[in-house]
């Protein structure tokens, strides 16, 4: 059914639970999946920590970091369950933007991911980057509560 | 993974191409199928009732008709792969409500929907009804361009 599956991760709670459905679905089904992680730019005026600390050149280094131990926990999951698993990560102010090139890139024919992201504000409304991707995508898009 | 998936339709093209690829990921998951039709409250005015010469009888006949056709349809397909599915319909003001209703009613664990219903504009948005849905559903939802 599904051959490649995309599973975009902030590294949240509710995108943990995205990537184990990912997981299931893709053991279930014979699936690749492809994790994949996209990295803010940097901003002189923000309200993230790491930004607002660090230089360009440190905030790249660290945030490509956290891109590296994020999807290597997803690729030791995958492998756990017998799944295939790529990871990939990109640097973007529009992440829904770059899971949607990453999907096309790797020929994946379904995107599942959270509801809402780290940024989301819980049951109330959906989150603003799986809207952008619901609304852009034309692939499958299977939306995680 | 997914045991029982609620397949929403109207009849539009769009949600029957979702009907035929929900029933392949039925088979392929194992899982069971409740098919639905939310079928639209009687809304004319008197004096509509009169021009069209029709009044909330012949009405609710004619929607009952339709809405069979349409859970026949779902049913055909299911039937084609031994995918066993059951039908349901209401009469609502609220085709999303009236859908998460019937996924809970059912115990189903994914709603499998198009992107746009009947009244949809192309590729541009998402729909309304499958956007209430997203926002307000507590199990996943598959979405279908």
């Amino acid at each position: 059914m599904f051959q490649r599956i995309l599973v975009p991760t902030d590294g949240s709670d509710l995108s943990k639970k995205a990537v184990r459905a990912a997981i299931r679905l893709a053991a279930c089904t014979g699936a690749h999946l492809v994790a994949f992680h996209a990295i803010p730019k940097f901003r002189m005026f923000t309200l993230d920590a790491q930004m607002l600390e660090d230089t360009a050149g440190e905030y790249r280094v660290a945030s490509v970091a956290r891109a590296r131990s994020l999807l290597a926990g997803v690729a030791a999951e995958a492998r756990k369950a017998g799944v295939a698993c790529d990871v990939a990560h990109a640097t973007s102010d529009q992440p829904w933007a770059a899971i949607i090139r990453e999907a096309k890139r790797k020929r994946c024919d379904l995107v599942l991911m959270a509801s809402h992201g780290r940024k989301g504000l819980q049951g109330v409304l959906l989150g603003s980057e799986t809207q952008k991707v619901l609304t852009h995508s034309t692939i499958p898009v299977l939306v995680y509560r | 993974m997914f045991e029982h998936i609620l397949i929403p339709t109207d009849g539009s093209r769009l949600s029957e191409k979702a009907v035929r690829k929900g029933i392949r990921f039925a088979h392929a998951m194992g899982a069971r199928v409740t098919a639905f039709h939310a079928i639209p409250k009687f809304q004319a005015s008197d004096v509509m009732m009169d021009l069209l010469g029709t009044n909330r009888g012949d009405y609710a006949r004619a929607a009952q008709a339709y809405s069979n056709e349409r859970l026949r349809f779902v049913q055909k397909a299911a039937a084609a792969l031994d995918v066993p599915c059951e039908t349901r319909h209401a009469t609502t003001d609220d085709p999303a409500g009236a859908i998460i209703e019937a996924a809970q009613a059912s115990g189903c664990d994914l709603i499998l929907m198009a992107s746009h219903g009947r009244r949809g504009l192309g590729a541009l948005l998402l729909g309304s009804e499958t956007q209430k849905v997203l926002t307000h559903s507590s199990i996943p939802v598959l979405v279908y361009r």
